[in-house]
């Protein structure tokens, strides 16, 4: 492969761990959270600053890193998480500014300028290959995958989607709602963690800009573009924002533009996503799968 | 000094007032967090200063920037909102997101992304008393939003469909069931709240001198923690929180003159309000 | 045996009386009804007993212990499962995951055990067993969004069975139901309190309140007016007067 396609493999592979994270909070447990790329950034900065500045070394800096994001979304997600559910949407948009203005103001943080010296890890006593990075990766996003898998089985799974549904009537059933979505905004903050950490270690320098408002904002857009809560939802999600400024750099301009409509849109018009029940995508399938079968039509 | 500073405050706190009361308003009827108000707050001030430019006549430029806002703000809720209320209350607040930053877009692309001045001759002069002093912009954001805040007071409590609004924002249901027409009442949340906001952004055009694409960006999360410090939904106390919001920025800034990015003083307080009081200011449980 | 006091329980809203010093009790396998006009705090009182609203003053005792600060899945834990008037299922859920997550309610405070599978064949046997008796079994897959009336009030007493509750409020669980179905739905509750469980019923259908309970507690205007058995509550001139004379004037 050459190195460019293996740089946006990689861009994209980091992308789905993020979108994936997300989607724990937004679409498993029905919470939304309108400054996550914080949390990326937390895990970015922590991993940037342990490795050049502390010399740890990758394989201690990431987990690190998902430690660290997913103890400041313990600490922020709590007192919001306590209240009601519109406040976390506030909070995590407010968490966000704030969190860049930090990494933009205080020095210790590099200030505007960033971050750079971060290396790709070592592997076998010499620097990995963009190639092997990127199979790192992969592993890891398996993993999630896996773990996703068998939380979406389980009874925390259970929790959530009785949460998303009707809080009110989940916390009449016995279920702590409280403590099941700060489960699940801790779990998807110490991801976002973790993507951040492979993000740093692979552009290799970090700036503030890396992880604002607009950041967070694509990464809902990769969540709701692929199917809110869908297993498959957030990869599809990351592979055509991925892809989009690489098919057509023109775009560029406009990107944020066509971000902001597409949301509108797919709210508007397919709230379900590419991957959701009603999709269009999902249904035309559905038929032509039935057809082949030779089955009833579903209407 | 201190009178100053009170001023200063108090002058920052009602324009914060009038772009928070739409953003109450609709949360306490739709329970939407309408983000894009901001945007329907920067589209007024564009719409004052390119009438300004037209006409060259600030309250004809006033009354342009609102009414622009307003059928910016109505148009949203008939064609955005009211066809996916149905869904998950996630939908309209992700839609709102993407509107706005569509509409932050569209501003820079149309308007260009450099600052554009808004250099209006209001004639109403500077106020000194002593060496108490408003300048004309001060003198015109007090008078201004004094006037709209009693015309909305009077508005609400006088008028009947006042009432059928704080009606609908008690209980929608409720309200439709003895006869109230909900969905005008929607619309009229939506038109009031956004003339608000459009007058909100000529003033701050005019009182900064500037009109930018991103002049939304803070005010639409300041905002909103004005609204939650207030207690969601609760007009008077969005206009109190406003106040008070308003009056720290001054005098952390102007007073104590501590060195502390004055947008996150709203923040902050809504952090250690929510701590105290988890239903905000005066909201209920 | 006493299962539930509610010791002078009072609520305002705003200023307004919802509930004024209430006070009751109810037993293990007996049926209580609640009834009073509209507005007249009844659901205000379930709100309160199953922990959504905190009273103004007053105090609520289950089996002895004090249950007022409570969170409602705390409540719910110790025994006590309520419907709701108008039927929360969680729509995107088919029937049997509804009665599954109630079923969860001893799992969930280990966070060991809720990493686990969720459709193990104890959990299942139970939640069938529960819609068998409840007369889902038919359904058990189909999406609870998509249930007829009838059945998802149904629904709701499934759910609330799955707890293992030793007290049941039931919210209008007749309400919306024509005849036949409502006629079911009394005989599954007579089979409950048979079973020993506690049942606080608010009905707005006489006949049925008559028909099926011990005691009966009047609510006007946040006030109880009266308490007794159904005979008593018949002849006393104040309900006749605060409610069943309203009511037929509305007929």
């Amino acid at each position: 492969m050459s190195g460019y396609v293996v740089t946006i493999l990689i861009t994209i592979a980091i992308y789905a761990i993020l979108a994936h994270s997300l989607n724990i909070i937004t679409g498993h447990a029905g919470q939304i959270s309108l400054g996550h790329a914080a949390f990326f950034g937390i895990g970015a900065y922590t991993a940037a600053l342990f490795y050049t500045k502390a010399g740890l070394s990758f394989w201690i800096d990431v987990p690190l890193a998902a430690l660290v994001a997913g103890v400041v979304g313990a600490v922020l997600g709590i007192p919001c998480l306590r209240v009601r559910d519109d406040f976390l949407a506030i909070t995590t948009m407010g968490i966000g500014f704030v969190v860049e203005a930090v990494f933009l103001y205080i020095p210790f943080f590099g200030g505007a300028m960033g971050i750079g010296g971060i290396d790709l890890p070592m592997w076998a006593g010499r620097e990995m290959t963009k190639s092997e990075y990127l199979i790192l990766i992969l592993v890891v996003l398996g993993t999630l995958y896996a773990l996703d898998y068998i939380l979406g089985r389980s009874w925390i799974g259970l929790a959530w989607s009785s949460i998303r549904e009707d809080e009110q009537a989940a916390s009449a059933l016995g279920v702590d709602i409280v403590r099941f979505k700060v489960m699940a905004f801790i779990l998807g903050s110490a991801l976002a963690g973790l993507a951040g950490a492979f993000y740093a270690h692979f552009l290799t320098f970090i700036m503030p800009y890396n992880f604002g408002f607009g950041q967070s904002i694509m990464i809902l857009c990769m969540v709701v573009f692929g199917g809110i809560g869908t297993r498959w939802g957030p990869i599809v999600g990351a592979l055509l924002l991925g892809l989009l400024p690489e098919i057509s750099r023109p775009i560029m301009e406009y990107r944020t533009l066509l971000y902001g409509l597409l949301l509108v849109a797919m709210m508007r018009f397919q709230p379900s996503g590419l991957l959701g029940a009603d999709s269009f995508l999902v249904v035309y399938f559905t038929k032509g799968l039935n057809r082949i079968r030779g089955g009833e039509v579903k209407a | 000094m201190i009178w100053q500073q009170l001023a200063n405050g108090i002058s920052v706190g009602s324009v914060y007032a009038l772009i928070s009361l739409g953003l109450t308003m609709v949360y306490g009827i739709l329970r939407i967090l309408h983000v894009a108000h901001a945007g329907i707050y920067t589209l007024g001030a564009y719409v004052g200063l390119l009438s300004f430019r037209l006409v060259d006549n600030f309250w004809l430029s006033l009354f342009a920037g609102m009414v622009g806002a307003a059928v910016a703000g109505y148009l949203v809720e008939r064609f955005l909102y009211t066809p996916i209320l149905h869904l998950s209350r996630i939908a309209p607040l992700i839609a709102s997101i993407g509107l706005f930053t569509a509409m932050e877009e569209a501003f820079r692309i149309v308007a260009g992304p450099h600052t554009l001045v808004y250099n209006a001759r209001v004639g109403l002069g500077d106020l000194a008393i002593g060496s108490f002093r408003l300048t004309e912009t001060q003198v015109l954001i007090l008078l201004v939003s004094f006037l709209i805040l009693l015309f909305l007071w009077l508005f609400l409590t006088r008028s009947r469909m006042g009432l059928a609004m704080r009606a609908c924002a008690l209980d929608l249901e409720t309200a439709s069931s003895f006869g109230v027409n909900v969905s005008a009442i929607i619309a009229m949340n939506f038109i009031i709240g956004s003339l608000m906001a459009g007058a909100a952004g000529v003033l701050i055009g005019v009182y900064d001198n500037q009109v930018w694409p991103t002049m939304g960006s803070i005010p639409a999360y300041k905002a909103l923690a004005i609204v939650v410090l207030g207690g969601l939904g609760s007009i008077p106390g969005t206009v109190l929180a406003s106040i008070i919001v308003g009056l720290s920025e001054t005098f952390f800034i102007g007073v104590l003159s501590i060195p502390f990015p004055r947008d996150a003083v709203a923040f902050i307080a809504m952090i250690l309000v929510l701590m105290f009081r988890p239903y905000g200011l005066l909201g209920k449980a | 045996m006493t299962l539930l006091q509610v010791i002078s329980l009072s609520k305002d809203f705003a200023g307004l009386h919802a509930l004024e010093s209430v006070s009751f009790s109810a037993e293990r396998g007996k049926i209580l009804g609640i009834i009073g006009p509209n507005g007249a705090g009844k659901t205000t009182l379930f709100n309160i007993i199953s922990g959504i609203y905190l009273p103004t003053a007053g105090e609520i005792l289950f089996q002895g212990k004090k249950i007022l600060r409570m969170k409602a899945h705390r409540i719910s834990h110790l025994g006590i499962g309520r419907t709701f008037q108008i039927v929360r299922p969680l729509n995107n859920l088919d029937v049997e995951t509804n009665v599954l997550v109630a079923y969860g309610h001893r799992i969930y405070p280990s966070l060991w055990k809720s990493v686990r599978a969720c459709r193990q064949r104890e959990a299942l046997q139970e939640v069938r067993g529960i819609m068998e008796r409840t007369g889902l079994k038919a359904y058990s897959g189909t999406l609870a969004g998509n249930l007829p009336l009838g059945f998802k009030k149904r629904l709701e007493i499934a759910r609330a069975l799955a707890l293992q509750p030793k007290l049941l409020l039931l919210d209008e669980p007749s309400g919306g139901l024509r005849y036949e179905e409502s006629f079911q739905l009394m005989e599954l509750i007579r089979m409950l309190r048979d079973q020993g469980i506690g049942i606080l019923l608010i009905e707005h259908n006489m006949q049925v309140v008559m028909d099926l309970c011990e005691r009966i507690v009047v609510l006007d205007h946040g006030i109880k007016i009266a308490e007794g058995v159904p005979e008593e509550i018949r002849s006393n001139p104040q309900v006749i007067e605060a409610y069943l004379g309203r009511e037929t004037q509305h007929a």
